[in-house]
């Protein structure tokens, strides 16, 4: 072995390499305080490995960007905790690299003859923020989609050049397969390369001018090797550990649903960009895309010099104070408008379910060629929720919401519609003071009608206890997936009530040819009787001319006779509650 | 006297540096364990990625579904073979999941009542095979093995250690099906590919 490293020290100079690297001279002894570098180095070489290793599933392109992180995500060994652990380092990064920053502003280690090693720094922290970026767009959903482009939109603000170059970025106008291989290619290859580089010579700088020392000394000086790897590789066990830990408990990186242009989303950045979010409601977005950055990073650049006197340095001491606090500011602003905003929370629910609504298709199917996103425009559960919030949610409720769980603010002007024609949902449309609420038919017309008025106000006791019976009669009739059909026994006792107990026949036909003066109820609640409902409600059969305000969605073409049956089938689905 | 007392020193002493130098010894130790332990943390987080198509197909073969290939009246009485696409229903590629696929190819003949099913793919390095009516045999075009009607290597100069893959075959309602398979190449056994 001896001889081995012998003739290889001799062709290489290696062992005065390692002792150059290893015995480098700590003043003062090894301190806690200089572990950031360290620290960082180690978040990166994290990054270059995982990246690496995620590489070998992934695969750049519209269809398949977002198949292949679903593919590593639930497919493959492991690929998991590998994506989490890549997600999660890089938001430990962002934290490093302002507890780095904050120590050097502080120990002034910033200052002459250190200045062109602050600009290397402020660089690096430019190029990490660039792949935290560029990172987030890669598994291509609907947060990724959306959150960048806000940020590719502000690339337009730069003068002059600004459209050209949001269009070199983007790769075209629309986002697309250019979109992620340039991104990629960013966040793979161009942007780590400019961070080794810029690393190399950060860290060269750093041993030139070797470690800059907080007065006073603690300690007699040491060396490198081993007290300080020491404190550096426990300071890194623990960021490993709570990178670890946050894996785990989050069950590695979140994947939200596969971007759709034509499926609207929240765009919120990362929290590390939430604060550049915030402070776009408040300035123009030249001024937050151009000016504001452009100023701050004039002043950063003249910090060294400012430094040199006192004032100066207590200066910049307390512009990054400044800068950090209104950050958090901005980011506590931020979070506390989303958190404020019940149709936030109602949008990201819609996004959370619709990812688990996609990974269950995609067990269950397989993705086709065309990609993920056309399982969910496919999917009749997801369509079914948004036909009813774009062309029933104006006037009906679905457990209160719109359907998808957005609150409407206007009353509903007709009734709610989870669990229609259940027992539940007719027990209680057949008592009066429901029947006239905004529940049911409050909002309409009818609340005056005859059947409000002359009928459900006018039953007696005993003629009221009859009327859960009736309902569930006519639930029966509506053949719901989740309720269980009556025996022909009981169905004929129940009948019996209908016509003679309660003479609901005198208006209502059921399995009759007579023509009543209310809607016919044949078949009630049955996915035939409500697609011929809707496509028109004012067939004699249902309202005729007492018709209020429903529209005849099929006979006037307001939706596609496919819509009207997807829609039905949703609101059959499940019961209410 | 005198000699007592350096004695004592230098056993004070010794205790000192030997205390000392074990100390040296734990913060090495511990350093070296700590730095390995994060030089190795990145990789082995995801090291199982790697291995993943490994662990996928050992052990467990998956179920070779039946896929009609054409309806019998297609091959000739005589048991001429033929050569027929083979169009898989369903195929997985990792993240894809494709419908109608073209797969591979085989060469059907009628053998009595039931069907036999030679897969194009040459047993020795996997180029295609070509049926030859003259002569009657197979022949690969790439290294001359030749192979007779009944699919066995027909030369013994054939670099092909078997002969050609055969797969399971049946007839129902007037269509041929088989199960279509993959084999390793260049062994004599015939081991199918999972």
């Amino acid at each position: 072995m001896n001889r081995f490293l012998d003739w290889l020290d001799d062709r290489s100079g290696i062992r005065g390499l390692v002792k150059e690297a290893l015995y480098e001279k700590v003043p003062g002894g090894a301190r806690w305080r200089y572990v950031w570098g360290s620290c960082l180095t180690f978040a990166f070489f994290t990054q270059v490995v995982t990246g690496t290793l995620l590489w070998m599933s992934y695969s750049p392109s519209a269809q398949t960007a977002w198949e292949s992180v679903y593919f590593i995500q639930y497919q493959v060994w492991g690929g998991w905790f590998l994506r989490g652990v890549h997600h999660y380092m890089a938001q430990a990064m962002i934290v490093l690299l302002v507890l780095h920053l904050m120590q050097v502003m502080i120990d002034g280690a910033y200052k002459a003859p250190r200045e062109l090693n602050f600009w290397f720094g402020i660089a690096l922290m430019g190029v990490t923020l660039a792949l935290s970026l560029t990172g987030y767009l890669l598994p291509w959903d609907q947060k990724g989609f959306w959150a960048t482009a806000v940020a590719t939109n502000l690339i337009a603000e730069v003068p002059l050049i600004g459209p050209i170059l949001q269009k070199i970025v983007v790769g075209g106008v629309e986002y697309g397969h250019q979109t992620i291989t340039r991104f990629f290619a960013l966040h793979a290859g161009i942007l780590p390369a400019a961070l080794i580089g810029l690393v190399v010579g950060h860290i060269y700088l750093f041993r030139k001018h070797g470690i800059h020392v907080k007065e006073p000394r603690p300690k007699r000086d040491s060396y490198f090797w081993p007290d300080q790897i020491l404190k550096d590789g426990v300071a890194c066990l623990a960021v490993m550990l709570a990178v670890v830990i946050l894996t785990l408990y989050f069950k590695g990186a979140p994947l939200g649903p596969p971007a759709d242009p034509s499926n609207e989303f929240p765009a919120r950045p990362e929290w590390y960009f939430l604060f550049l979010f915030q402070l776009l409601k408040y300035v123009p977005a030249f001024w937050g895309a151009v000016i504001i950055p452009l100023a701050l990073g004039l002043l950063i650049f003249i910090q060294p010099f400012l430094g040199e006197s006192r004032k100066g340095h207590q200066f910049n001491i307390g512009f990054w104070w400044c800068l950090l606090a209104g950050a958090a500011g901005l980011t506590f602003l931020a979070f506390s408008e989303d958190q404020a905003n019940s149709n936030h929370g109602a949008a990201v629910r819609e996004a959370d379910w619709q990812a688990e609504r996609v990974v269950q298709i995609a067990q269950e199917e397989g993705i086709p060629p065309a990609g993920a996103v056309t399982l969910l425009r496919k999917d009749h559960e997801n369509r079914g929720r948004r036909i009813f919030a774009a062309h029933c949610s104006s006037c009906h409720r679905y457990n209160g919401h719109d359907g998808r769980g957005y609150s409407v603010e206007d009353d509903p002007s007709a009734p709610e519609l989870a669990g229609f024609a259940s027992q539940e949902w007719l027990t209680k449309l057949l008592n009066y003071e429901h029947f006239t609420s905004l529940e049911y038919f409050g909002g309409t017309a009818f609340k005056d009608g005859t059947m409000a008025k002359k009928v459900l106000k006018k039953f007696d006791k005993e003629e009221q206890k009859l009327l859960p019976e009736v309902a569930l009669l006519l639930s029966d009739l509506a053949e719901l997936p989740y309720q269980e059909a009556l025996s022909e026994e009981k169905k004929e006792r129940l009948m019996d009530i209908f016509y003679d107990d309660l003479a609901c026949i005198d208006c209502h036909d059921i399995d009759s040819e007579g023509e009543g003066s209310a809607p016919d109820l044949t078949g009630y609640g049955s996915r035939k009787w409500m697609i011929e409902f809707i496509i028109n409600p004012e067939h004699e059969r249902f309202y005729g001319k007492k018709n209020d305000r429903m529209p005849s969605f099929g006979r006037d073409k307001k939706l596609s006779a496919e819509e009207i049956e997807i829609v039905v089938d949703w609101i059959r689905l499940r019961p209410g509650g | 006297m005198k000699e007592a007392n350096i004695k004592k020193e230098s056993a004070e002493t010794a205790k000192k540096c030997c205390s000392e130098d074990s100390r040296r010894k734990f913060i090495v130790v511990s350093t070296v364990t700590v730095s390995a332990a994060c030089g190795l943390f990145p990789l082995a987080s995801g090291i199982t990625t790697v291995f993943d198509p490994v662990k996928k197909s050992s052990g467990k073969q998956e179920k070779i579904p039946w896929t009609k290939v054409a309806p019998l009246q297609n091959l000739s009485e005589d048991g001429k073979p033929a050569k027929f696409e083979v169009i898989l229903e369903q195929v997985k590629d990792a993240w894809t999941t494709y419908k109608n696929v073209p797969v591979g190819a085989v060469y059907l003949a009628r053998k009595g009542d039931e069907v036999e099913a030679f897969n194009l793919k040459c047993p020795h390095l996997g180029c295609a095979v070509d049926f030859r009516s003259k002569s009657n045999d197979y022949f690969c075009p790439c290294h001359n093995s030749t192979f007779g009607i009944d699919g066995s290597v027909s030369d013994a100069d054939s670099p092909s250690p078997r002969g050609l893959d055969t797969m399971d075959t049946k007839v129902e309602d007037g269509d041929i099906w088989i199960r279509f398979q993959q084999f390793r190449p260049n062994i004599a056994e015939k081991i199918p590919l999972s």
